[in-house]
């Protein structure tokens, strides 16, 4: 090799070397750190329930906008309100950031002994405007539930002094009514901030 | 003379003072949810002698029922159950905070700016607090 092509070569090598940099720069930030998306957004199965107006509302209802869907009940005092004001303060975040994609906010309820329309919406009206409350029989529940891997038990208690275990999970629903992504573990209003724009392609 | 006695007699004063036996710090009860007639009450309890203190109940005149419940999240799933007592260590402390142990407040009286706890031992009131919640909510 002549010194002349040692040098192209060497030129090409630190070409190739920045552009590889560039290019690894460019992709790093787009993964979510907290949300497990789905290799494939998998159907919402069916199911008929009521919202919190106490209109007839199916899977459909799940259609036109993301859906971050928490599965709790109204006399939770723990849990359930803490999630759901860990989701209306990232959604104000995301407002505050200038971000046009913004979530709905759906409680689902797995107390519907308890949880009427009228006090889901009351409810739910206090974590913030637009959002969404279902509730209806047990079975057609379960048929959302079981069908997203959602888990929830009543306990033994008197009539109105029960607790129902729930699972935590929050989920994503994109604007087909695909369940796209979840966030688990402890909610924190950061990992949605960051989270969110990217899963639903708006950074 | 006179003066370094005085001060003497106010040092000891100081250290004989005893610790109250139980405290209370960090209290805060949420404001029932529009609808809802239920709070949740979360605080740090102290207890600065040697012996266990046993929290057995706890009353409150804006609230008919007052339970000791605790949250637990296990492998992705909450489960709230009712504690018998409140177990708070000799020379130590326990913590009620969210997702754990909590003041469960049920079917909510009149409530004005302020609630009030009283701590049962056994059949014997050990510490009663007022909380004022605050103006902005």
């Amino acid at each position: 090799m002549s010194p002349r092509n040692i040098i192209v070569a060497m030129a090409l090598a630190i070409a190739l070397a920045a552009g590889v940099f560039v290019a690894a720069r460019n992709q790093a930030p787009v993964a979510p750190t907290t949300a497990l998306a789905l290799p494939a957004p998998k159907p919402v199965p069916a199911f008929s329930l009521l919202n919190q107006f106490g209109e007839p509302v199916d899977q459909s209802v799940f259609e036109g906008q993301w859906d971050l869907v928490f599965f709790g009940f109204t006399h939770c005092p723990d849990i359930c309100p803490a999630t759901l004001q860990v989701l209306a303060t990232a959604k104000q975040v995301l407002v505050e950031q200038g971000h046009e994609t913004l979530p709905r906010i759906v409680l689902v309820s797995v107390d519907p002994e308890r949880d009427s329309p009228e006090i889901l919406g009351q409810y739910i009206d206090y974590f913030g405007d637009g959002n969404l409350g279902l509730t209806g029989t047990l079975e057609e529940i379960r048929k959302l539930t079981g069908g997203l891997g959602i888990y929830f038990e009543k306990q033994p208690g008197d009539d109105e002094n029960y607790s129902v275990d729930h699972s935590t999970a929050v989920l994503v629903i994109d604007p087909d009514g695909g369940f796209h992504s979840v966030f688990s573990g402890s909610h924190v209003v950061d990992n949605f901030v960051h989270d969110l724009p990217i899963l639903m392609g708006d950074r | 003379m006179r003066l370094s006695v005085a001060l003497l007699a106010l040092a000891l004063v100081a250290c004989g003072s005893p610790k109250p036996p139980l405290v209370i710090s960090e209290l805060e009860v949420t404001q029932p949810i529009p609808g809802r007639n239920m709070s949740a009450g979360f605080f740090i309890l102290t207890n600065n002698t040697d012996e266990v203190i046993s929290i057995t109940g706890v009353d409150s005149p804006q609230f008919t029922r007052v339970e000791i419940h605790e949250t637990t999240v296990t492998d992705g799933v909450s489960r709230m159950r009712e504690l018998d007592a409140l177990q708070v260590p000799a020379q130590g402390s326990v913590v009620l905070e969210r997702g754990g142990k909590h003041l469960m407040l049920m079917q909510a009286q009149d409530i004005g700016d302020s609630v009030t706890l009283q701590f049962v031992s056994g059949d014997a009131p050990v510490l009663s607090v007022d909380y004022v919640f605050p103006k902005d909510n």
